[in-house]
């Protein structure tokens, strides 16, 4: 064979070789494709791929000043899939020791390293595509995690899955937790719908943005994985919405609720605070008893409906000053407290209307006598007019106008709608007792947060203020809409009749229900509310009787900046009424805000710098004598030193404090510290090597080793009071 | 003149292997768009344009390398040889021991200054094929002597070969083969070459008893993992199974352009499986197109060879062509399930860098062959 003919055949046969194999290769995909082709689209469709939508970050709700009221705080559920496409066995086996490590020492304790490592090796072997790692992890935790072996290598390379969760943090806890609501995710197969509550629900699509889109993969059952870590449509963060809630504001009136609920041993309480020129909503609490103490898991300043009582009266009154039928010097028929109504006796329960014929308007408003002012209502808009109109629509077109009608519309879902009867629907049940009653408050029903807005109209001269909670909606911090105050009425009723309704209701704590609650520090007005609860079922049962207890307000009484309603269900210490158990909580509501606003006080050097006397200056406060001497610098008290100890003690003698000496003894013994501010306490008990523990707030009232005892670093109780 | 006529009068040599490679840039380019979308969502956010738009340059580039290498007269190749050889030796031992580490295997080097990495192993073929095909032209008179022919042929090879197995054993096997069937198309005695083969096999045991003590340097673990995986039954491996379910979604006709859905989970769809996202989206018409390329390069050679045997260039044309191709059908025939899991690409179509750009060297230097074979003949 020469060597061309020798070539060629070699050649010839490497050229068989590789038809041979092309062909071979091409038969192979012909049958994978289309001889196995049914059995593995099956496989296939197992891990089947869908476009599905994921929820973006959740907007914040943020208080007035800009804090948080709940907030998306990232959680994780880290996941493994073990069967990641790029987790060879090879990269596996390599690092499986290490991240067995990792996870047995960081994340489940439970393990020892080699147990875990024979899980994960376990879990490979099965195919785990989804197995659970850690739940509820941290976004710091997350990012540890993630820089474990083989997970450091991503989800496709390591088969690290970290789920974001929309977790919801309430900072301020169980604060005003009800009106800041929340949102759960229904279940369409069991026909189970969402749940939307408070502002969360409201605003819902508001805080929770534009949903993504992204690949996910079918593991097993009903979990998908992520295709990969990017979205394919990625989503829109939700946006904040600026609340008109004051932390400070909520924390007070949730406390003062809560410690008045304690108190009277009562079912439930509600407090809502607004301000008067807007109609912003500073604190709205709701809390109720369970069994696992007071919680806020209704909200009853918004959702029910109830029969307002004495607190209603106002609005009464303000028909008839409005209808010029009455003023309130004139005298009104109280017949010893007791009258009928054709069958039905209506009672006092003033002790006052007991021994009273007759009295003014006036008074029959500040004892909330309900013969006096249903009386009235009675006698002036029961029957027909001259023309044959009843004439209780007249009484009813005052209420319309005072819009006691119609639903506040705060941004709150479920609000209860207002029920006021009418003579010309035969449901509602009219009858010749309905208008009395209504005059005092039964037969109708109101929520406190209608209610408040009436009263708030009254404090605002006139002028009806939508009660709203949301003032701002915020994007990344900038503002992209704002809400405005909302006027609904202009005029509830004239100028003249306000003026003398915010009369009435200031003498009311001057003079009447609420005398016990007025202080001198300020003024404020308001009326108090008793009303039965379920006086139809008990009615020859007077024991039974619950009542619910009422005091609705403003404050300062001139120039009014909030106005507060305080209702509380079933107190059962003894005390029922409104004067004795809504209003001490209104008090303690209103002193708070007080004390908290320096623009509701007065200035005390109005009228130039009052002369001291010794009565007001502070004596016997011992402290450290340089901090004593800022603050009297400060306040420009006149004072004198008249020592060079480190302590000192004040003794004020005419204008002047003179500053005494307070010696601590250099000796090993335990000094006197009674009286002194703990922050001095501390320096000169530390100093002398002993031990302080403490009780309580303010000064030392009492320690628990005797002065002139030898210091042996002994620890030393302090009572503070 | 038309711009076509230009081109067809510029483009002198074999022009059916012009048109391979103008079908394979195609067809690289639609496939590369399509399967990248998941990386470009990964690390461009979302913009496949990127990846698009890269390919598109570096298969231009290869295109114009191509052209360069055409227009050299190949013989200067055969001088240049020799030298390519001894730089290419101490470059593989540098990779061993310093090269950067990607997937776990040290494959690639980053040349300073322009900042480029490429495998060595690439550069390595092209020069060892291209001694080889010096070589056995220039002892064609005594090709069948042992000290003064087959030695010199030899040594190089076990030496190349040798460093590249340690990291990447398929494309040391490659170019193994490559050397082999070239040795044997160029009248070696099959005595040798049965000592050759013998001489492979006692290379690859002595490299993984070394393995077993510098697991770091070589990747016994990994070979025998593959091999045991495929005898196994390799439907339980991940990448394996979707590839199957790519190629049965493919079914006859295909999906269509762009609606591969399993290129969201083949292991790089864009580089070691393109075969099964083309057969997914053109069915069996693209995966015929893909395949007879290759065969149909492998017959032009073929008729180079036939043309001028004894010549070094078409020792060298077939050198080049063979590891083409073979390279192509062992890609296939992993990405068919009928051989074990290894990393090799799809040349000319998979992305993937520097690769690309010593396979179209690889074309220059063929079709510089054809063009001046064709003006002798």
């Amino acid at each position: 064979m020469n060597i061309k003919n020798e070539v060629l055949v070699r050649v010839y046969t490497v050229l068989a070789l590789v038809v041979v194999a092309a062909v071979l290769i091409f038969a192979q995909a012909i049958n994978i494709a289309v001889i196995q082709g049914d059995e593995w689209r099956k496989v296939g469709e197992k891990s089947y791929v869908q476009m599905r939508s994921f929820d973006a970050e959740r907007g914040n709700i943020l208080a007035d000043d800009g804090s948080l009221l709940a907030t998306a705080l990232p959680f994780f559920d880290i996941r493994f899939d073990l069967m990641a496409a790029g987790l060879t066995q090879e990269i596996f086996d390599a690092n499986v020791d290490s991240l067995a490590h990792c996870l047995a020492v960081h994340v489940d304790q439970q393990y020892t390293p080699g147990g875990m490592k024979s899980e994960l090796v376990r879990l490979r072997q099965e195919g785990k595509r989804y197995h659970l790692i850690a739940r509820n992890v941290s976004y710091i935790k997350k990012e540890q995690i993630s820089q474990f072996p083989i997970f450091r290598r991503g989800q496709n390379g390591g088969g690290f899955i970290a789920e974001r969760l929309a977790t919801r943090k309430r900072p301020y806890g169980s604060l005003a937790s009800r009106t800041i609501g929340y949102t759960k995710k229904g279940d369409n197969k069991r026909g189970v719908k969402d749940t939307k509550v408070g502002l969360e629900g409201y605003f819902d699509k508001t805080l929770s943005g534009k949903q993504g889109k992204r690949l996910m993969q079918k593991v097993h059952g009903d979990q998908w994985i992520p295709v990969s870590e990017l979205s394919e449509i990625e989503p829109t963060t939700g946006n904040d919405i600026l609340t008109t809630i004051n932390v400070n504001i909520q924390d007070i009136a949730h406390e003062a609720l809560l410690r008045g609920l304690n108190v009277h041993n009562a079912e439930d309480g509600v407090a809502i605070v607004m301000e008067v020129e807007t109609g912003e909503v500073k604190a709205i609490s709701n809390l109720s008893r369970t069994e696992n103490g007071w919680v806020e898991n209704y909200n009853n300043a918004i959702g029910r409906a109830i029969e307002p009582g004495s607190t209603f009266k106002l609005a009464p009154m303000i028909a008839l000053l409005e209808d010029d039928l009455i003023d309130l010097n004139d005298k009104v028929e109280i017949s010893l407290g007791e009258k009928e109504f054709y069958d039905e006796v209506m009672k006092d329960a003033s002790k006052e209307s007991f021994n009273l014929d007759s009295t003014t308007m006036r008074r029959a408003f500040e004892i909330s006598s309900n013969v006096g002012i249903a009386g009235q209502i009675f006698k002036h808009y029961r029957g027909q007019d001259r023309h044959g109109n009843i004439k209780a629509h007249r009484f009813l077109n005052h209420l319309k106008k005072m819009n006691l009608h119609s639903p506040t519309g705060i941004e709150i879902k479920g609000e209860a709608k207002p029920r006021i009867k009418n003579p010309d629907k035969n449901e509602d049940d009219w009858s010749g007792t309905t208008l009395p009653w209504m005059a005092i408050g039964y037969e109708l029903l109101l929520t406190p947060m209608q209610l408040l807005a009436f009263y708030n109209a009254v404090a605002n001269d006139g002028i009806y203020m939508k009660p709203h909670l949301v003032t701002e909606v915020q994007q990344f911090g900038e503002t992209i809409k704002k809400i405005k105050p909302k006027v609904v009425r202009e005029r509830i009723a004239s100028l003249k009749t306000i003026k003398k309704a915010q009369e009435l209701l200031l003498s009311v704590v001057e003079n009447g229900t609420a005398h016990k609650l007025a202080t001198s520090r300020y003024q404020f007005a308001g009326k108090t509310g008793t009303a039965q609860v379920n006086y139809n079922k008990f009615k020859d049962q007077k024991k039974d009787l619950k009542h619910r207890a009422s005091f609705v307000g403003y404050f300062p009484a001139k120039q009014p900046k909030y106005s507060c309603i305080v209702v509380v269900s079933a107190p059962n210490n003894n005390s029922i009424y409104g004067g004795d158990v809504a209003g001490p909580i209104f008090r303690e509501i209103s002193d708070k805000i007080y004390s908290l606003e320096i623009d509701l006080h007065q200035a005390l050097n109005e009228r130039g710098k009052p002369r001291m006397k010794t009565k007001y200056l502070p004596t016997l406060n011992i402290g450290y004598k340089s901090d004593m001497e800022t603050v009297l610098n400060f306040l420009e008290l006149p004072h004198a030193s008249e020592t060079s100890t480190e302590m000192t003690a004040t003794f004020a003698i005419e204008d002047t404090i003179r500053l005494k000496p307070r010696t601590i003894k250099d000796e090993k013994s335990v000094p006197n510290v009674v009286g002194m501010g703990l922050r001095d306490a501390l320096y000169v008990l530390e100093n002398k090597g002993l031990r302080v523990e403490i009780d309580g707030v303010g000064k030392v009232k009492r320690q628990s080793i005797k002065p002139g005892t030898r210091t042996r670093g002994q620890t030393i109780k302090l009572t503070l009071s | 003149m038309s711009i076509g006529n230009r081109i067809y009068a510029e483009l002198r040599g074999d022009r059916v292997i012009w048109m391979i490679i103008a079908v394979l840039s195609v067809i690289s380019i639609l496939a590369v768009y399509s399967s990248t979308g998941t990386i470009a969502y990964r690390s461009q956010d979302g913009n496949t344009e990127f990846f698009l738009l890269k390919h598109t340059i570096l298969i231009f580039g290869g295109l114009f390398l191509t052209y360069f290498c055409y227009s050299l007269h190949y013989k200067k190749y055969s001088t240049l040889a020799p030298y390519l050889i001894l730089l290419c030796i101490p470059l593989l031992a540098y990779t061993i021991v310093f090269g950067n580490e990607i997937n776990e295997a040290r494959r690639w080097i980053t040349i300073p200054i322009i900042d480029l990495s490429f495998q060595t192993s690439d550069f390595a073929k092209l020069a060892l094929i291209t001694y080889l095909a010096r070589a056995i032209s220039s002892k064609q008179e005594y090709i069948e002597d042992f000290n003064s022919a087959f030695l010199p042929i030899i040594i190089p090879i076990v030496i190349v070969c040798g460093l590249i197995a340690p990291s990447d054993l398929s494309s040391a096997l490659l170019l193994f083969s490559t050397c082999f069937f070239m040795m044997f198309i160029g009248r070696v005695h099959w005595k040798f070459l049965l000592m050759l083969l013998m001489m492979g096999i006692v290379l690859f045991t002595f490299l993984i008893t070394l393995g077993t003590f510098f697991p770091d340097y070589i990747r016994v673990d990994t070979w025998a993992s593959r091999i045991m995986e495929f005898r196994e039954g390799s439907d339980n491996i991940y990448q394996v199974a979707q590839a199957k379910i790519a190629f049965a979604n493919g079914e006859w006709l295909g999906v269509g352009p762009g609606n591969s859905t399993q290129r969201n989970f083949l292991p790089s769809p864009y580089a070691d499986y393109i075969f099964a996202v083309i057969w997914e989206e053109y069915g069996f018409i693209g995966g015929l197109t893909v395949i007879s390329m290759y065969v149909m390069l492998m017959f032009r050679t073929a008729s180079l060879v036939t043309k001028s045997p004894k010549a070094f260039g078409a020792m060298l044309a077939m050198g080049l062509t063979l590891i083409i191709v073979l390279q192509a059908l062992i890609n296939m025939a992993v990405t068919v399930n009928l051989l074990p899991v290894t990393g090799l690409t799809l040349p000319f179509v998979s992305m993937g860098g520097t690769s690309l750009l010593f396979t179209a060297i690889a074309f220059g230097m063929i079709l510089s062959v054809s063009r001046y074979i064709e003006k002798v003949a």
